[in-house]
């Protein structure tokens, strides 16, 4: 325990320098992921770009296919991804950030579409019926109802890819990765073990920040009529 | 004025429509309900007059205006719409939910609100209490009175409204439908209302539009008219085997011819009339003598306002066979006798 602590006083300003990649990283990929979501998924409420003849999984432009895509990118395993991604994108941040945003899409995208779907049909007939365009009515009722829905999306989302994220370090990515391979990679050498648990706590104390970024967030966007 | 011309709705991979031709002209300040079975299309045709629905065929006019081509949403910005389930914007205040269409409008912010606060008085709600509450803080009475305010915001001369007191519990209803009329009054907008239940259409309704299966119109006529001359079979099947007692509603006391009262010592006793005790106040107290009844029976009273209705009901509820009416200050006016309401059901002057 005490040859811990001395250790983290020692390699204090590179383990922060940690966190803060870390956190930077995870909060890059899950905005991106966010935005492409978000957008994906007001196109895909509005809009069937194929007949609805055909069958729904074959349906370009339909929900289904689009959780297809996102739940298949969520399966493929990660160090596959990050080695994959390499011959395109090279090494570092780049396509860390890439594959991280690709893992982020399927959890944001599914609370979005969901959060969208549940909101109330008679509210949404109201306010056609008072005269709401398609704009007006998702920007002032659609999209505020659902939103708590889409917020806790987003938290997943962070929650997994902060996990995800440590993997990075195989192409030279950002964060807490780098101590927890370094680590493994030399095992009962001096320090390793201590390397290992910093990584494993860095990612503890990461989620925790992101927590308490998202009470604060929840709080101040959520419209008072729906808090609970 | 609300109207519909040779409007038609089929609705796609159905081969039978669902409204068929219907001619229907709702008079200005009037209400109109709208009843028929389910499934008869009545719902499609009100959603037909604001275009929530487009028709097929056919057109409608708005205060003379055709407007079956107009722009959907502006056409719904000038009429009332009022819905069952109410659809309040749970993630806005009570005095935000009644502003969406004024703000729409572009009304000035101090306009908007003096209208809001005036519309919380119309619908009986303390606008200091109500404003800055959420719909879920209502009761669902509270939320359709909110609903009808939100409704009449941008003082629409035309109003649609779906059943709008259907989910509420019987007492609320009747007490919000009291409400409504009152509202009726001052506002005097031209109403289109849809109902399934057949007292709340005969209450409500200046006319009463009866509909068949595919929104075939069978009867248009004023509640009496409904009750009494049922145009067609299917008419007499639905308003049914209460018609008599509905009409009951529709006839006020003060139309009838009423049986003589004499006040007890004032002069001669009569044989053939009752005659009633009163107090200091000239008040009833007591009957004195009724003929034809060897006891005394229990006194009831019911205001000369009342219905013949009304007048049935306390008799049935004090085991009574004559009812005196009373005026505004509790002075007796006459009797109405079970016998002679059950013989003769009259108006006073013409015979039906």
């Amino acid at each position: 325990m005490g040859s811990y602590l001395r250790y983290l006083s020692e390699n204090a300003t590179e383990l922060i320098f940690y966190a803060q990649q870390h956190f930077l990283l995870v909060g890059y990929s899950v905005a991106l992921a966010s935005v492409i979501s978000l957008v994906l998924a007001l196109v895909l409420h509005t809009n069937q770009l194929t007949p609805p003849s055909w069958r729904r999984s074959l349906q370009v432009g339909s929900r289904e296919t689009a959780l297809l895509f996102a739940s298949a990118a969520l399966t493929i395993p990660s160090l596959a991804l990050f080695g994959m991604l390499q011959p395109l994108l090279g090494l570092g941040v780049t396509p860390s950030i890439v594959a991280l945003t690709l893992y982020a899409v399927y959890p944001v995208l599914r609370n979005t579409l969901a959060g969208l779907s549940g909101v109330d049909p008679a509210v949404l007939e109201a306010a056609r019926g008072v005269g709401m365009g398609p704009v007006r009515r998702m920007l002032r009722v659609q999209l505020p109802l659902a939103w708590p829905v889409i917020i806790s999306g987003i938290r997943v989302a962070v929650l997994i890819v902060i996990s995800i994220a440590v993997v990075a370090a195989i192409i030279n990515g950002p964060g807490f990765g780098k101590p927890l391979q370094d680590g493994l990679a030399r095992l009962g050498a001096v320090n390793s073990f201590n390397e290992v648990i910093t990584g494993t706590l860095g990612c503890l104390l990461v989620a925790a920040g992101y927590e308490i970024v998202f009470a604060l967030v929840r709080r101040l966007t959520t419209p008072r009529g729906i808090r609970v | 004025m609300i109207a519909l011309e040779g409007v038609s709705k089929i609705y796609p991979k159905q081969s039978k429509p669902a409204v068929t031709e219907l001619n229907l002209q709702v008079p200005e300040g009037a209400i109109v309900t709208l009843i028929g079975p389910s499934g008869c299309g009545k719902t499609t045709i009100l959603k037909m007059m604001n275009r929530l629905i487009e028709p097929t065929t056919g057109r409608i006019l708005l205060a003379g205006e055709d407007v079956t081509d107009a722009n959907g949403d502006q056409l719904r910005r000038r009429i009332g719409y009022v819905i069952q389930q109410v659809g309040l914007f749970p993630h806005l205040t009570i005095a935000d939910n009644i502003a969406v269409v004024p703000k729409m409008l572009g009304w000035d912010k101090r306009r908007v609100t003096s209208r809001v606060d005036e519309l919380l008085h119309l619908v009986g709600m303390e606008p200091g209490d109500f404003r800055d509450r959420y719909p879920r803080q209502l009761s669902g009475g509270q939320q359709q009175r909110v609903g009808v305010a939100r409704g009449l915001a941008a003082d629409p001369p035309v109003m649609l409204m779906d059943e709008p007191f259907g989910a509420i519990d019987p007492i609320t209803r009747e007490r919000l439908q009291d409400e409504f009329l009152e509202v009726q009054r001052q506002v005097a907008k031209t109403i289109c209302f849809v109902t399934h239940d057949l007292s709340e259409a005969v209450k409500l309704g200046d006319r009463i539009a009866v509909f068949a299966a595919r929104g075939r119109l069978a009867q248009y006529d004023t509640p009496s008219e409904v009750l009494a001359h049922p145009a067609d079979d299917f008419v007499a099947e639905f308003v049914g085997s209460g018609a008599a007692v509905r009409r009951l509603s529709l006839l006020p006391i003060s139309q009838l011819e009423l049986a003589e009262i004499v006040i007890s010592g004032a002069g001669a006793a009569a044989k053939d009339r009752p005659v009633l005790s009163v107090d200091d106040a000239g008040r009833p107290s007591a009957w004195h003598h009724v003929p034809g009844s060897e006891r005394r029976p229990a006194l009831v009273t019911v205001p000369l306002s009342a219905t013949v209705y009304e007048a049935v009901d306390v008799m049935l509820d004090g085991h009574a066979p004559v009812v005196v009416v009373v005026d505004d200050d509790g002075q007796p006016r006459g009797a109405l006798r079970w016998d002679s309401l059950v013989a003769d059901l009259r108006p006073n002057g013409q015979p039906r």
